[in-house]
């Protein structure tokens, strides 16, 4: 073999090599940067998977049990009254409810390691003191929903199946863009 | 180079053995596991490169009452374990599974090493039997490759037997030349490779991803930390609402907010901030002392209960004797 075709072969070698690691690299900072944004908006995800079980005492002493809304679409909310974000996201969640309940649209809350005096005093201040809100006071819920923070929430199809997953707070036009196409359907 | 000439060498090659294998004996022997331990396997997926056993997030805070609950009704570590990876992805764990891209980071490395090996192992035979033959690159000259006719002469000539490392002489440094100029070249190619392949959301993320949100934090922080050294204040206590904004559940950050506003003479939102962080996690004491403190500050008459709850939960804190000679000045 001539000491050029040797080096050519080498010379691939180290190529391959190098398109190899670029490779690698590029698809580790693709997986680590996770759902999609629209400017300003909540890191959304799609998914289509079954919902956890979600049962448990309301703020208000009632019970709830999500399997109990089969047929209905079910926005769950995880909030808490420390957090500013979900402070200002609540109004458009309430907002949400009025609109399309006639629909078979329920949202429902998970109050993350909360005080519950606070949480309540929240709600009435919001006007919004009849939403169903779990007590979470250890955060167990949240944590079976696979939460990573507050505010986050998760879209439930009239089947019982997460369809969409938002990570920070949603906004009119967040709930404007996911809701409709469920309750229709 | 014979071996046998060097016996330290061999020794210490020994040894490392030795402890290596003692290390990867003792690492695979099975180890009694709690909540804790399984705590510091999964990482807080709120925060950035802490395990859930370190974290002081909220979230971390309930995922490792999630761990103790399950223990106790009787799950094995290694369900635990899955059930939290059923739910965040294999992400979660602080050590995940090899596996798909993933064990190209493993095998590319020894791969390397490998290459390097045999690469160093042909030049020490090729020097051992010096002066008797020449270099296979000189002994099949090359005109098509555009080799430098000067290279040839140099190597050809005959070895004095004693300096055998003489023999490559002119060859080297041109060789050794371009193999640091593919070496530069392959380097220049994978950062364009990687900057090509990479995914360009990042930039329109920029409000939103992670990473971009962590270092616009603490870059944040250091300048509200910055102008509380500077003694103001306001501003920084405005620096800090926005972090707290950005991240509730940052709970040092809050504390630190309480803190700036007390000074900055704004008790009632300090006592606010305060109040936000006890009511997720009701036994932190430094919350408690800011409380009391901010209550003080609006001339609440909960303010003397409220230190005394300090008190008792955190006798010995360095706080604590300054916290008691304010009590009894006031008694």
């Amino acid at each position: 073999m001539t000491s050029a075709r040797r080096r050519g072969i080498w010379g691939v070698l180290a190529g391959l090599v190098v398109l190899g690691l670029g490779v690698t690299l590029a698809a580790g900072m693709r997986s680590a940067s996770g759902g999609t944004a629209p400017a300003g908006g909540p890191v959304t995800q799609v998914r289509d998977e079954p919902a956890p079980p979600l049962r448990g005492r309301t703020l208000t002493g009632a019970t709830f049990d999500l399997a109990g809304l089969r047929g209905k679409v079910v926005l769950v909310n995880v909030w808490a009254s420390w957090c500013d974000p979900c402070r200002a996201e609540l109004p458009a969640l309430a907002a949400a409810q009025r609109r399309w309940s006639a629909d078979g649209l329920v949202v429902a809350g998970i109050d993350f390691r909360d005080n519950a005096e606070s949480a309540t005093g929240l709600l009435a201040a919001l006007g919004v003191g009849d939403m169903p809100s779990i007590a979470d006071p250890q955060g167990a819920a949240a944590v079976a929903w696979g939460a990573r923070g507050v505010p986050e929430t998760f879209l439930v199809d009239r089947t019982g199946r997460v369809r969409a997953w938002a990570q920070g707070a949603v906004d009119a036009s967040w709930l404007e863009q996911r809701v409709p196409p469920l309750v229709t359907s | 180079m014979r071996i046998r000439q060097h016996p330290l060498a061999l020794l210490a090659v020994a040894l490392l053995l030795v402890t290596a294998g003692t290390a990867l004996w003792r690492s695979a022997a099975p180890r009694q596991e709690n909540a804790s331990t399984i705590a510091a396997q999964l990482l807080c997926p709120a925060c950035q490169g802490e395990s859930v056993a370190q974290s002081q997030s909220p979230m971390a805070a309930a995922m490792r009452d999630t761990i103790a609950q399950q223990l106790a009704a009787g799950r094995s570590p290694g369900q635990v374990r899955q059930w939290f990876v059923d739910r965040y992805g294999p992400g979660i764990l602080a050590d995940p599974p090899y596996g798909g891209l993933g064990i190209l980071l493993w095998l590319l490395p020894a791969a390397a090493a490998a290459v390097l090996l045999l690469l160093l192992l042909r030049a020490l035979r090729r020097r051992a039997p010096a002066g008797s033959r020449a270099p296979d690159d000189a002994a099949t000259p090359n005109p098509d490759a555009g080799e430098p006719a000067v290279v040839e002469p140099t190597v050809t000539q005959p070895v004095a037997s004693d300096r055998p490392e003489a023999a490559p002489a002119g060859a080297r440094p041109l060789r050794a030349r371009r193999t640091w100029d593919a070496v530069a070249v392959g380097v220049v190619a994978l950062v364009g490779a990687v900057a090509l392949a990479a995914p360009h959301t990042r930039a329109a993320d920029a409000k939103t991803g992670d990473a971009t949100q962590t270092t616009s934090t603490s870059t944040l922080l250091d300048l509200a930390r910055s102008l509380e050294g500077q003694g103001r204040y306001p501003e920084a206590a405005q620096v800090y609402r926005e972090v707290v904004q950005e991240q509730p559940d940052d709970d040092r950050t809050r504390l630190r907010l309480a803190l700036t506003l007390l000074r900055s003479q704004q008790p009632a939102e300090a006592a606010r901030a305060a109040q936000q962080v006890l009511d997720h996690t009701p036994g932190n004491t430094e919350a408690l002392l800011m409380l009391g403190l901010a209550q003080r500050a609006t001339g609440s008459a909960r303010a003397t209960a409220t230190l005394r709850k300090f008190l008792a939960a955190a006798p010995d804190d360095p706080a604590a004797t300054e916290v008691r000679r304010l009590l009894d000045s006031k008694s």
